[in-house]
């Protein structure tokens, strides 16, 4: 177990190492790779020949400007949308087109953009049905008080994890909305993922409710090694959470690297200068 | 949930001493009853705890009352063994069913199972070597049996049997909702999308249960057919099904026992406005959108909702606070 | 009977009886397509217009006056419907106005019983339109005919009404995206309340025109409900186009199923409606269902 993080923790320091120059010599494989993923809708390339790694125990955002093609790269991982060309590996193993649910099931949970949680049951309910899907005999019809009690301390400690716990018998629906946002990142976390896929987990929420939920996404990430990425639209959230950044920007990739060289290139400013809303 | 634990009980009480103080045509009456509440209890797995809204539930009804009507007029196979095959064999056929329904969502679902049912009614209509056509299937016996056991076919005899599958499939479908298989129906109700996104196959999720539905439907239509001595397009046909689902959302979907008090309340209406008035459908009309606008919740809903309200009046007070 | 002139009746048949078809599907979709809703009670409502006609014939003794009158009547008790009771419904689920409306239905059905009697009522076709015309030398129903005429000129008049009339386009909007039509300042349930009336009236309109045919029937309310479930799923739920295919499609499987394979009709109309909601969930022209 050590050795393997070790290995991990060591991959990645070879990439930062490496940098921006030739990387062929990387010791471990990344966990997600993108090779030339793109998804045209008739004339449109949403997405356009995008490539990228994401190693173990890092947190990647993609970020663009409206349109950019980030929520349909997000589909074309988690399998929601079928990719026109491309392939998506995770952990050394090819997922392309695969059910969304199959997909789920190998360690890629995710957040939705807009809020989506079943809003009838308790916070609590909600991360013991997210992390029940982990479970070998969640289809079970009868009993399963087993099933119930291992998946409720999992959800539990998610619960936790992200300062939920004063809230977990509250409705979901009656919930603040910084605590709905944070509440389905708790319940992708039940389900104890290998690659956290958070789809703007900010949005919707006000500046003061951004700036909260921030804090502690910020302190949960410090303490949780899940390799995370990020769709997000708003920069000071991308740079106070990500260890590297890819900027899309009309469906192709225009930049990728460490916070501070992206900041700093040009095209990248162009971009936002010239394509924003 | 102590109150409809006692209610419960004390509801199964009455029903098991009945015979002894009813006169027969109110014991034709409560053996009905019972059919037409475990019929309406089936459908409420779906409409109640997936949020399948199903506009053909009369096919499984139909289905079963015909499969054991042609067992029992065809074959010796004594009656208990003719009412699981029946329940069985829809339950099979409703693979094929949910398969084809659960392509679509919504209101889309709804619209197919009823095509289903009207497909089914028009073999029924034709298939006459089978069905009987449009006269249906008559003079369906109550074969004895197993082992030369009579008791089933007399009146209160078969009473109990019917009350005993209802009491079975009732068990049967409380420990189903309260599984974990049960909390992902929840999930599907609430929320489909993310459900599927947590990585559940709820399309598996939700043509069992279309499945099981209509298994235990079937169960019920298989008992009418003997209770009746026929079977008729009649059970096949699109109102049928709109009735059952007035049971079900009358009586408080998603609880199961509400269901079979829809049963009961459709039933009881419905003998006692007959005797009143020729127009019975049309004061049951009102009743019926009366429920809708007034109380969506249902009559266990009505009397849930009066057992907590205490508990109610608490967790208001607190949010308040 | 020459094949030509056989394939050319039939096909006018089919065309006479998608006009009614389309009668009924179209005020369907329109309903659903503004509303998001399914009126259980269309069927219903088309047999009140077979009814009310007869009874408007029997009193000003022109067809032309029932063909005018039972429409707007039914439109009225639509309109008057969804004032008092759908209004208050749309904050809830779909589920809520299948049930509601399913309700409408039973009362409708038993209110015409109780008005007319549970017997069948005969409606003569107007005088011009009693005869037969020949066409390729077989003999056709004049009424028939004009039926199909009717269709087509209804199918144009309400085609119009969508694409070059402000109400049109209101309708059409608010399909698409009834928050924005409101928020432009327009009162969206002003719009509901009539479309839901011109549904029902267009329902109603097919009841008269069917009358003389079919006779005015308690068992027509049934029939016609499912047919125009049928052609709005084959067509696509609130596609005024799909409406329009859906009714041909069901109209020539009926005619010529009728025809050659009179015990499989009914069961071809519900099998061609599978087939095209497996392929397409949201039939034809619909969006995703």
């Amino acid at each position: 177990m050590a050795d393997t993080a070790v290995n991990a923790a060591l991959g990645a320091a070879v990439n930062t190492a490496a940098g921006s120059g030739s990387s062929a010599t990387v010791a471990a494989e990344p966990l997600l790779q993108l090779d030339g993923l793109t998804k045209r809708y008739g004339a449109l390339v949403a997405v356009d020949n995008v490539s990228m790694q994401v190693a173990d125990g890092e947190v990647r955002a993609v970020i663009g400007p409206n349109g950019a093609g980030k929520t349909t790269l997000f589909h074309l991982i988690t399998g929601v949308v079928k990719p026109t060309m491309g392939r998506v590996r995770f952990a050394g193993e090819d997922i392309t087109g695969l059910p969304a649910h199959r997909i789920c099931q190998r360690g890629l949970s995710r957040t939705f953009q807009l809020t989506s949680l079943f809003p009838e049951m308790s916070a609590r309910e909600n991360t013991t049905l997210a992390a029940q899907a982990r479970h070998p005999r969640r289809w079970q019809p009868f009993g399963g008080s087993g099933v119930f009690s291992q998946a409720r301390a999992v959800g539990d400690a998610a619960l936790e994890q992200l300062g939920l716990a004063h809230v977990a018998d509250r409705p979901a629906g009656l919930l603040s909305h910084g605590d709905q946002r944070l509440l389905e990142v708790a319940m992708a976390m039940s389900q104890q993922p290998k690659v956290l896929l958070l789809d703007e987990p900010t949005q919707g929420l006000s500046v003061e409710e951004t700036a909260q939920a921030v804090d502690t996404l910020a302190r949960f990430l410090d303490k949780a090694r899940v390799t995370v990425l990020l769709v997000e639209h708003d920069m000071e959230v991308v740079f106070r959470l990500a260890h590297k950044i890819t900027v899309l920007h009309r469906g192709g990739v225009i930049a990728d690297g460490a916070p501070a060289a992206v900041k700093a290139d040009a095209r990248v400013q162009e971009a936002y200068l010239g394509g924003m809303d | 949930m102590r109150l409809s634990l006692l209610l419960g009980l004390t509801g199964l009480g009455l029903m098991i001493a009945a015979p002894l103080g009813l006169p027969p045509f109110a014991m034709t009456l409560l053996t009905e009853l019972v059919i037409l509440g475990l019929f309406a209890m089936s459908l409420d797995l779906m409409v109640g705890y997936t949020r399948l809204v199903s506009f053909g539930h009369a096919a499984a009804y139909g289905l079963g009352a015909y499969a054991s009507g042609y067992l029992l007029l065809n074959t010796q196979t004594p009656l208990p063994f003719v009412v699981i095959l029946a329940a069985l064999l829809t339950g099979v056929i409703a693979l094929g069913v949910g398969w084809v329904c659960t392509q679509a969502t919504g209101v889309s679902f709804s619209m197919l199972t009823l095509a289903f049912a009207q497909l089914l009614y028009a073999i029924a209509f034709k298939w006459t070597s089978v069905t009987g056509g449009s006269d249906g299937l008559a003079g369906i016996p109550r074969r004895p049996g197993p082992l030369g056991l009579t008791a089933l076919t007399t009146k209160a005899g078969f009473y109990y049997f019917a009350l005993g599958c209802l009491v079975i499939a009732f068990l049967f479908c409380k420990v189903l909702v309260s599984s974990p298989f049960g909390a992902v129906l929840r999930g599907i109700r609430e929320n489909e999308a993310k459900t599927l996104a947590l990585g559940y196959n709820t399309r598996l999720y939700k043509i069992a249960v279309v499945a099981i539905s209509y298994a235990l439907g079937g169960l019920a239509g298989a008992l009418y057919a003997p209770f009746a001595g026929f079977a008729n397009t009649e059970l096949l046909f699109w109102l049928f099904s709109g009735q059952v689902l007035i049971m079900v959302i009358v009586g408080g979907s998603g609880t199961l026992i509400g269901p079979i008090l829809g049963a009961a309340f459709f039933m009881m209406l419905e003998h006692q406005l007959s005797s009143y008035t020729e127009a019975w459908a049309l004061f049951f009309g009102l009743v019926f959108i009366a429920f809708v606008l007034f109380a969506p919740e249902g009559i266990w809903g009505l009397i849930s909702r009066w057992g907590r309200r205490g508990a109610v009046a608490e967790v208001k007070g607190g949010q308040h606070g | 009977m020459s094949n030509l002139a056989f394939l050319l009746t039939q096909l006018v048949n089919a065309l006479s009886q998608a006009a009614l078809l389309f009668f009924l599907g179209v005020g369907l979709t329109l309903i659903f397509g503004i509303m998001r809703i399914v009126n259980f009670a269309h069927g219903t409502l088309y047999m009140l217009g077979a009814f009310l006609g007869y009874s408007l014939l029997h009193h000003t003794g022109s067809f032309w006056a029932a063909l005018l009158v039972a429409p707007v009547i039914v439109g009225l008790l639509g309109t008057l419907f969804e004032l008092t009771i759908l209004r208050q419904l749309y904050r809830r689920d779909a589920h809520a106005f299948l049930m509601v409306t399913f309700g409408l239905a039973l009362i409708t059905g038993e209110a015409v019983r109780l008005i007319w009697g549970s017997d069948a009522l005969q409606v003569p076709p107007p005088p011009q339109l009693a005869g037969v015309v020949f066409m390729l030398d077989e003999p056709f129903p004049v009424y028939r005919l004009f039926l199909a005429g009717a269709g087509i000129v209804v199918a144009l008049a309400i085609w119009q009404l969508l694409e070059r009339t402000r109400l049109g386009l209101l309708i059409r909007a608010t399909s698409q995206n009834p928050e924005m039509v409101h928020a432009l300042g327009v009162d969206v349930n002003l719009v509901r309340s009539g479309v839901f009336g011109i549904g029902c009236g267009l329902a109603a309109l097919g009841g008269v025109l069917a009358a003389p045919l079919v006779t005015a029937a308690h068992g027509m309310a049934a029939t016609a409900v499912i047919d125009a479930f049928v052609i709005v799923i084959i067509g696509g739920m609130g596609s005024f186009l799909g409406s329009l295919i859906g009714a041909l499609l069901v109209a020539l499987v009926q005619v010529f199923g009728n025809y050659y394979l009179p015990d499989f009709a009914l069961a071809f109309m519900y099998l061609l409606m599978l087939l095209v909601l497996v392929v397409r969930p949201g039939g034809l022209l619909g969006k995703e269902a």
